[in-house]
């Protein structure tokens, strides 16, 4: 079930894919607009899984891909080929961006009044009691720390490595385990007391 | 050791992933349009500076190259310092009136380009 989120990039193949990934960047930059659509087609499938994975709503990842390959069009000038992956700069990005809709949406929307009227009408749907779950995953993610939310999601969500993750945060391997093991048991408390409150069956 | 929650939140991560390696999730053609409207929005112009190089290298080689375009230009300074100031003999010496030639032959050049 992870391997989907690593397709097409495995280690091997990495620094081929990502020297093709620059080629197509600086040739965009240049003015080559069929460069861009190549790229897209590259790039654009996985970071919208990423989003995906972490909102939980088309709608919103499919903006959350815009917006994140929008900012790639405007650093392609300066793009330094030798100094970053573009699918590194896009994880981080479609990451940060989607932490930032997840803090948002809790903000404008908490989740116990949806939920509840959910629960009350049709609790008896496993449909929508796994569809509850995940959105209160999805909330408690969106109220950890923001470092821990990228963490838990690149490292959970993603199935990325520590490594790959050190590289795309840009810390230490051994920061991101300390933020994904923190992330975890701050989701699993937060779970738990909403599993409380609702009564959800595990 | 997992503890049951830790397990239940395990379940939840791996309920997430599968949801979007799902059917639903593909790339679509609208996206695809919407993402290269901002490619093609933002890209980088090397083609405008181009063009208006262009224009100008254009307009010089219509007139017959840089010499020509500086001595038409001094041409042109000299038509207007006679016409402003004309020497008391230029009337004896030319008659008729050769400063509007001058004029009027760069301005045709310059008309008929742009």
């Amino acid at each position: 079930m992870m391997e989907g989120s690593r397709s097409g990039r495995a280690p091997a193949e990495t620094s081929r894919e990502a020297a093709e990934d620059a080629r197509l960047l600086a040739a965009y930059a240049a003015g080559d607009l069929s460069a861009a659509r190549l790229l897209t087609a590259r790039l654009a499938p996985r970071a919208l899984a990423q989003a995906g994975r972490m909102l939980g709503d088309r709608a919103e990842a499919e903006d959350v891909v815009q917006e994140a390959m929008l900012r790639l069009w405007r650093q392609a000038p300066e793009w330094r080929s030798g100094e970053a992956k573009a699918s590194t700069w896009l994880y981080r990005v479609v990451a940060n961006l989607s932490t930032d809709r997840l803090r948002a949406r809790r903000r404008q929307a908490p989740i116990e009044d949806a939920e509840r009227i959910e629960d009350s009408s049709e609790s008896a749907s496993d449909r929508l009691q796994q569809k509850a779950r995940l959105a209160a995953l999805r909330d408690a993610l969106g109220g950890l720390p923001e470092r821990q939310s990228q963490a838990v999601a690149l490292r959970h969500l993603e199935g990325l490595g520590n490594e790959q993750i050190a590289e795309i945060m840009d810390i230490n391997v051994r920061a991101v385990e300390s933020l994904t093991a923190r992330g975890k048991r701050a989701l699993v408390a937060a779970l738990a007391r909403r599993k409380d409150e609702l009564g959800f069956e595990e | 050791m997992m503890t049951d929650r830790e397990k239940a939140l395990d379940d939840d991560l791996a309920a997430a992933r599968s949801e979007v390696a799902g059917e639903g999730w593909e790339m679509s053609d609208a996206l695809m349009a919407r993402i290269l409207a901002d490619a093609a929005a933002e890209m980088p112009r090397p083609s405008a500076d181009a063009g208006r190089r262009g224009l100008w290298s254009a307009l010089v080689s219509t007139l017959g190259g840089w010499p020509a375009v500086s001595g038409l230009a001094a041409a042109t300074v000299a038509g207007i310092w006679l016409g402003a100031a004309p020497p008391p003999a230029l009337d004896t010496f030319l008659a008729g009136d050769p400063v509007s030639i001058s004029f009027t032959t760069g301005l045709d050049v310059l008309e008929a380009d742009g």
